[in-house]
């Protein structure tokens, strides 16, 4: 397993850099609420009817607003960096 | 490019799911042959980071949005096989939080993670090694990223507008839509890789499986041989 010092001079600080980004770009409104790439040439440009989503998502029971979304992307955040170590640990070349 | 369901053919998303799968599978099994325990925690990180760059969009004047794909990043960094499981285990995320359908799983982890990083690895190494014959090794790979990031994420939109066509409803105009809108949101995309690399190459460049001295080389690895006029003659 790599060690500690890696994980303090590397691992926590770019996991602290991701939320005060996220943080910065979610609450100051710096993120687009435009329709993505997808979404608008078809939805829009190419005039598709958009098709009605049986499921809306785990989190949208929360609602919707700055907090909600800050919440919901350092859950991911911090899932998908457990998910990863856990997967990855358990399929790695063991030394 | 997130497909929600219901746009697409059921066929075409069962087949889909059947093929990313294939390729999932076999991602693992090169994991399981290649990748070091070591560089474990790294690889965490760098999950998390797509995962928060595909979580916030940037605008695309006049009226669209774009976000961070990442397959280039992770291929050029770790290699396609561990950039193909990074991007499933962040669309399934992204797909639990309702960005991208369950049932287009398959369709979204082929554009975005199998399709996308095969294709950035092939594309990506070709370039760095002649551009690393004037440049600097740094240099050249974050040239070598941004040509890569932007070519892949055109190629990605328009594979997703050939499989549209699948769908009567969406004609030509879609597939010239989709691959016009990504053609601008692909700018971003070349930006954000190369700004990301760039503090990937000053924090932790042994990471980085196209640079020299990598922790990673051996992950990255393609067992896929060049056809050449000796394999031929000994075939």
């Amino acid at each position: 397993m790599m060690r500690r010092e890696d994980i303090v001079k590397f691992v926590v600080p770019t996991i602290v850099i991701i939320v005060v980004i996220l943080s910065i770009v979610i609450l100051g409104g710096l993120a687009s609420s435009n329709p993505d790439g997808f979404e608008w040439a078809f939805f829009e440009f190419a005039n598709v009817s958009e098709p009605e989503s049986g499921f809306e998502g785990m989190w949208a029971f929360l609602g919707e607003g700055p907090m909600v979304e800050l919440f919901t992307g350092v859950i991911g955040v911090l899932l998908v960096f457990v998910l990863g170590l856990i997967l990855f640990k358990a399929t790695a070349r063991k030394e | 490019m997130h497909v929600p369901d219901g746009v697409l053919p059921l066929w075409l998303q069962i087949l889909m799911l059947i093929v990313s799968g294939a390729f999932l599978i076999f991602s693992l099994i090169m994991i399981n042959k290649k990748l070091d325990e070591r560089v474990v925690p790294y690889i965490g990180v760098l999950a998390a980071v797509i995962f928060a760059a595909q979580f916030v969009n940037f605008p695309v004047p006049p009226y669209s949005s774009g976000h961070l794909i990442g397959a280039t990043l992770l291929a050029m960094m770790v290699g396609p096989w561990v950039g193909i499981i990074i991007i499933a285990l962040v669309l399934f995320i992204q797909a639990l939080y309702g960005d991208g359908g369950l049932l287009m799983y398959g369709l979204n982890l082929f554009n975005m993670g199998v399709f996308s990083c095969l294709f950035a690895w092939t594309l990506g190494v070709l370039i760095f090694k002649t551009a690393r014959k004037k440049l600097s090794e740094k240099s050249a790979l974050l040239l070598s990223a941004a040509i890569t990031s932007y070519i892949v994420t055109v190629a990605a939109a328009f594979v997703l507008g050939l499989e549209l066509m699948t769908e009567p409803a969406f004609g030509f105009t879609a597939l010239v839509a989709i691959t016009s809108i990504h053609s601008i949101i692909a700018i971003g995309e070349a930006i954000l890789t190369v700004v990301i690399l760039e503090y990937f190459v000053r924090a932790k460049p042994t990471l980085i499986a196209l640079l020299k001295g990598s922790k990673t080389r051996d992950a990255a690895d393609v067992p896929i041989k060049p056809l050449s006029i000796d394999s031929v003659q000994e075939g």
